[in-house]
């Protein structure tokens, strides 16, 4: 169906193609027909049909599964972990509050060995680590819990142009309760400038929020720089480190951070459970999101889920066993990938910093060619353009902006997440199947057929439509 | 059982059964990117501990390696059980 769609887009296109139409013209045909036919192929459940043969869903055939390159929006279960959870699934079933019975004090003891295989990934102690559903929660008590305990003398907060939607969206709460936020400006590398942050912070500044990795661009913070500013001025720091748990070394003395947020997901582990770091020494104090029976010390109530805890735990202790191992693979990959991508195609950017950044993140933005339709047409690569929450608009992402990036480039980038299961194999075949339509698309581009007569595209005085 | 087994070196046989042992549960896996983690991360993890001679270092990889076989065996059943129909692009012979 949709590419049935995009057939027709395609020499309708051909057709104006002649005629020798406005490029901006064609461009804005060309989205408008990729969202229409998203529109077109709405699921309904009877449109999902899969056998032997292929997955028809969403209006789009696929004759196997798609390779799967989006670690950053989540990541596969490791069977390892998948293993350490069924029982809790089975048999031992207790309520880790109940106190009268087995069934209760074998799942507890359960629960306190995770919440001692977290604290030893990020160096902290047990009793500092506070389970919750995920890292927007985490984010959530943190930003709005703080600010909420500590109102009558801290108004003001410190954040970053490129935190995550929930941290950014909690901001906006607080300033519509009266607090006063900044945020901090980042370089076009997705650093953020020191100095500024110094400048930034007031007597009054109760909270500074900076995520470790980025998810979009995978671009990692000057951590424990940021941490001795604040040690300096002596204001709490927040930071989100769902996507650098088990990734990169955390050590929660070396950061100097009050609280953490960090999640399940992201690293082999099940979704639906996450943990905040609460330092207690000096002590932070948190205003609670969710009231109710008290559990994790009455900041989080609410039952404790075992399993999902069990398997976050067994996830955090496997990535510290093997954070070395998957640290050397992904690197190889990740070299691999870029490097091939480089040798057959000109016009490729890599979006953030190329030397301070999580190997498993490759943004890449490919010059003249529209983002979405590149998307469409790699349906059986599992990527996106960005964060999972925003990709379905076709809104440039906030992130990339923020970075500087031309509207244009933003427009065209696509983040290739690079995991502990991907194998070499499927990056050449993502590498082939890109490269092949990124081909495609500038054949068809008359942008691209214009840079390369050697006409500069910024220069072009476009007509009002 | 960890302090019954910590102490017995692996003999050369035994080392050889358990990466035979790993690599043929490996092969079991239905899903392709496990199937080829598997095979791969055996494979490393053997070669790493080559050089292993110290008592305890042996007897703890090979317990270690014993139980992810374990593992490994319970998990191919268990994906085996939930099998999507459709296979990995990658599977599919072109």
């Amino acid at each position: 169906m949709a590419s049935k769609l995009l057939a027709s887009a395609s020499s309708t296109l051909r057709k104006t193609l002649s005629t020798k139409p406005n490029p901006q013209h064609f461009l804005c045909r060309l989205s408008s027909s990729s969202s229409a036919a998203a529109v077109a192929a709405d699921p309904s459940p009877a449109d999902s049909y899969e056998d032997a043969n292929g997955i028809t869903m969403k209006g789009v055939r696929i004759s196997g599964r798609p390779l799967y390159l989006d670690m950053q929006a989540t990541s596969p279960v490791d069977p390892r972990v998948l293993d350490a959870m069924l029982p809790y699934y089975l048999s031992r079933y207790g309520n880790p509050h109940s106190r009268t019975h087995l069934y209760g004090w074998e799942s507890e003891n359960a629960v306190e060995t995770a919440r001692s295989q977290i604290a030893a990934i990020i160096k902290a102690s047990p009793k500092e680590i506070v389970f919750t559903s995920g890292a927007t929660e985490s984010n959530n008590i943190s930003v709005k819990g703080v600010m909420h305990f500590y109102k009558d003398k801290k108004r003001h907060v410190i954040t970053t142009q490129t935190e995550h939607k929930c941290v950014l969206d909690s901001c906006r709460h607080l300033q519509q309760e009266g607090f006063d936020v900044t945020y901090l400006p980042v370089g076009s590398d997705g650093i953020i400038d020191l100095h500024a942050l110094r400048s930034a912070i007031r007597p009054d500044t109760g909270l500074v929020s900076v995520m470790a990795v980025n998810n979009e661009i995978g671009v990692i913070q000057p951590m424990e720089e940021i941490g001795s500013i604040c040690k300096e001025f002596n204001v709490p720091f927040h930071t989100d480190a769902a996507q650098a748990l088990g990734k990169i070394p955390i050590d929660v003395e070396k950061w100097n951070v009050s609280l953490m947020s960090l999640s399940g997901h992201k690293i082999y582990g099940p979704k639906g459970v996450g943990a905040l770091y609460m330092r207690r020494r000096p002590r932070i104090r948190v205003e609670p999101q969710m009231n109710g029976g008290g559990q994790e010390r009455g900041i989080r109530s609410g039952t404790v889920p075992t399993p999902l805890v069990v398997g976050f735990g067994a996830a955090c202790e496997l990535a510290m066993r093997e954070m070395e191992y998957d640290e050397k693979r992904i690197r190889a990959l990740q070299e691999r990938m870029l490097n091939r991508i480089r040798e057959k195609l000109d016009g490729v950017v890599v979006n953030g910093s190329e030397e301070r950044r999580y190997v498993g993140n490759l943004n890449l933005s490919f010059a003249y060619v529209e983002g979405e339709s590149l998307l469409m047409g790699l349906k059986e690569v599992a990527v996106s353009s960005g964060s999972a929450c925003t990709s379905a608009s076709l809104e440039p992402s906030y992130v990339l902006r923020a970075l500087g990036v031309d509207e244009d480039m933003a427009h065209t980038s696509i983040r290739f997440g690079i995991g502990r299961f991907t194998t070499e194999a499927e990056i050449d075949k993502a590498v082939e199947l890109t490269v092949e339509r990124v081909e495609k698309l500038r054949e068809m581009s008359p942008l691209y057929e214009m840079v390369k007569e050697g006409i500069n595209i910024k220069d072009i005085q476009w007509a009002q439509h | 059982m960890a302090s019954t087994t910590a102490s017995i070196v692996p003999t050369r046989s035994e080392v050889l059964w358990l990466f035979r042992s790993l690599l043929r549960t490996a092969r079991q896996f239905t899903d392709y990117n496990v199937r080829e983690y598997t095979k791969c991360r055996t494979v490393d993890g053997f070669r790493q501990n080559r050089t292993l001679t110290d008592r305890d270092a042996l007897a703890s990889a090979f317990s270690y390696g014993k139980a992810q076989l374990e593992i490994a065996k319970r998990q191919a059943i268990v994906y085996s059980l939930y099998a999507p129909k459709v296979k990995s692009i990658m599977d599919i012979k072109p």
